[in-house]
């Protein structure tokens, strides 16, 4: 089956700032028809230097804004410093807030990621949550910060892949502001949260360079899903939640 | 290119899988890419291990040049239970090897039953099977330590510490000349770096395979998709798995 416009909401970049790490994903992108991608800052950028990695996105986003956009990383713990880093990473342009628990250290549903939602509530920006790794991001933890903030959109990144994928239906079913990204899971698993929910909650993800674009699109494209279902999960639903046109 | 597949399962009825016979088993993955497989039980994993195996046996016997079934026994029945079972399967039923899952079958690495089955598998000649890479009775490391134990064992992390704990897999791996590393269920990309830093000659190809279609033929592509040379595949995908069990028999 012919792929429709792909954008990608799972892509991390170890280091924004390496010429050669960026030609790579762009030919990656080249290479498998991806039109926009969704980048989210990596390793000691979502840790430590979340400053630094923001304002490398933000930079790599203006200078190619037909294919990439960016996230922020900030880390909860660094208190009101967190809420101001936040605050100026979107006013640079970037789409979303990305929290990666297991780097940063803290369990989802701590209240200490509350200040950072309700920047994200004001200034109606999604969150990108890596979701699958116990014991600080699980996809009923997430779904308890969703119900926590109703207006905000948020994403189960990697749909909770490995070992939680009995709870992705049901954890998408409790609350309606919770979509699932689909990479790294199996494809039986997507097609359980596109009948609980509804295709609209789904987004492609290629979850590079953890997983790879190829991969990702034949895992899709084996599921056998109706043109406008895919047309969805590939870039209909990507673009209504981070607000890009490519 | 040959391809023995390390880590499969046979569908029950368990998982909402849909049972089929074991011809049109192999007609599946045969399709899919597939020169043999390593085949598991999935019921009993769940429990009534000694039935499931005797179930996995029949299911499979006109096929052995193709499926090498496994048996499961658990530790938790005692280890002297679980020994009598495991002499049963090899003398009697034939089978080649142990599965265990730990996660499923509730028991702890530390469960002192664990080590004896252990020795007693790698004086059969069974290859020992784990599902790995869940705590919190499946972390690789936890295997680890019951491999450093029983060094005669073969002992195969089945899904090389999955995406959370593959660097620990890979320690495992680099440390303890008896374990093998089955490439079943990581990413892709961290496939690639344990390609980089694990000896070759003991990965293994996996695709638990019976679970869903197409899964085998998706993680075969997994593996060409990393820069690893083609010999190096030939060693993952069939001279690794060949010389652990030779399939035919």
């Amino acid at each position: 089956m012919r792929m429709p416009l792909i954008i990608d909401s799972a892509v991390c970049l170890r280091n924004p700032a390496d010429p050669a790490l960026v030609k790579a994903w762009l030919d990656q992108m080249a290479r498998h028809g991806i039109a926009h991608a969704v980048i989210a800052p990596a390793d000691g950028y979502a840790a430590v230097y979340n400053e630094e990695g923001n304002t490398l996105l933000a930079r790599l986003a203006r200078s190619y804004p037909k294919q990439l956009s960016g996230l922020a990383a900030v880390n909860p713990w660094l208190g009101p410093k967190a809420v101001s880093l936040l605050e100026k990473a979107f006013d640079d342009g970037l789409k979303g807030l990305f929290l990666c628990p297991p780097r940063q250290g803290f369990r989802l549903t701590e209240s200490i990621v509350d200040p950072l939602l309700e920047v994200c509530r004001q200034r109606r920006k999604p969150v990108y949550a890596h979701t699958g790794t116990p014991i600080c991001c699980e996809p009923f933890q997430l779904a308890e910060l969703a119900r926590r903030f109703p207006q905000v959109i948020f994403i189960m990144g990697h749909a909770a892949y490995p070992d939680f994928w009995y709870d992705v239906a049901a954890a998408l079913q409790q609350t309606p502001n919770l979509l699932v990204e689909t990479s790294c899971q199996g494809a039986a698993i997507i097609q359980q949260a596109i009948d609980a929910v509804g295709p609209e909650r789904v987004l492609f993800g290629s979850g590079w360079p953890r997983s790879k674009p190829g991969i990702e699109i034949r895992k899709i494209q084996s599921m056998g899903l109706p043109a406008a279902t895919l047309e969805k999960i590939m870039h209909t639903n990507a673009m209504r939640c981070w607000g890009i046109t490519p | 290119m040959k391809i023995i597949d390390t880590h499969t399962h046979l569908p029950g009825l368990s998982f909402g899988l849909k049972p089929r016979p074991a011809s049109k088993l192999r007609q599946e993955f045969e399709a899919e890419g597939l020169t043999g497989a390593w085949l598991f039980t999935t019921d009993g994993l769940l429990g009534e291990p000694a039935r499931n195996n005797d179930i996995l046996t029949e299911t499979v016997a006109e096929h052995r040049d193709f499926f090498a079934p496994f048996c499961t026994v658990n530790p938790l029945d005692g280890a002297d239970a679980a020994i009598r079972e495991l002499d049963r399967c090899k003398s009697k039923l034939g089978m080649r090897g142990l599965k265990l899952h730990p996660w499923l079958q509730a028991f702890s690495m530390m469960n002192p039953a664990v080590e004896p089955v252990l020795a007693h598998a790698g004086a059969l000649g069974f290859p020992v099977v784990f599902h790995d890479g869940t705590p919190p009775y499946t972390s690789s490391l936890q295997i680890a330590a019951l491999a450093e134990k029983v060094p005669q064992t073969t002992i195969v992390l089945g899904h090389a510490g999955l995406d959370d704990l593959f660097e620990d897999a890979i320690l495992a791996c680099q440390r303890h000349s008896n374990i093998f590393l089955c490439l079943c269920g990581v990413s892709c990309g961290h496939i690639e770096q344990i390609i980089h830093r694990c000896p070759p000659e003991r990965l293994l190809f996996g695709s638990d395979g019976g679970f869903a279609s197409q899964l085998i033929e998706l993680r075969i592509d997994m593996l060409r998709e990393t820069d690893a040379s083609a010999s190096v595949l030939r060693q993952i995908f069939y001279a690794n798995p060949q010389r652990l069990l030779p399939l035919p028999v």
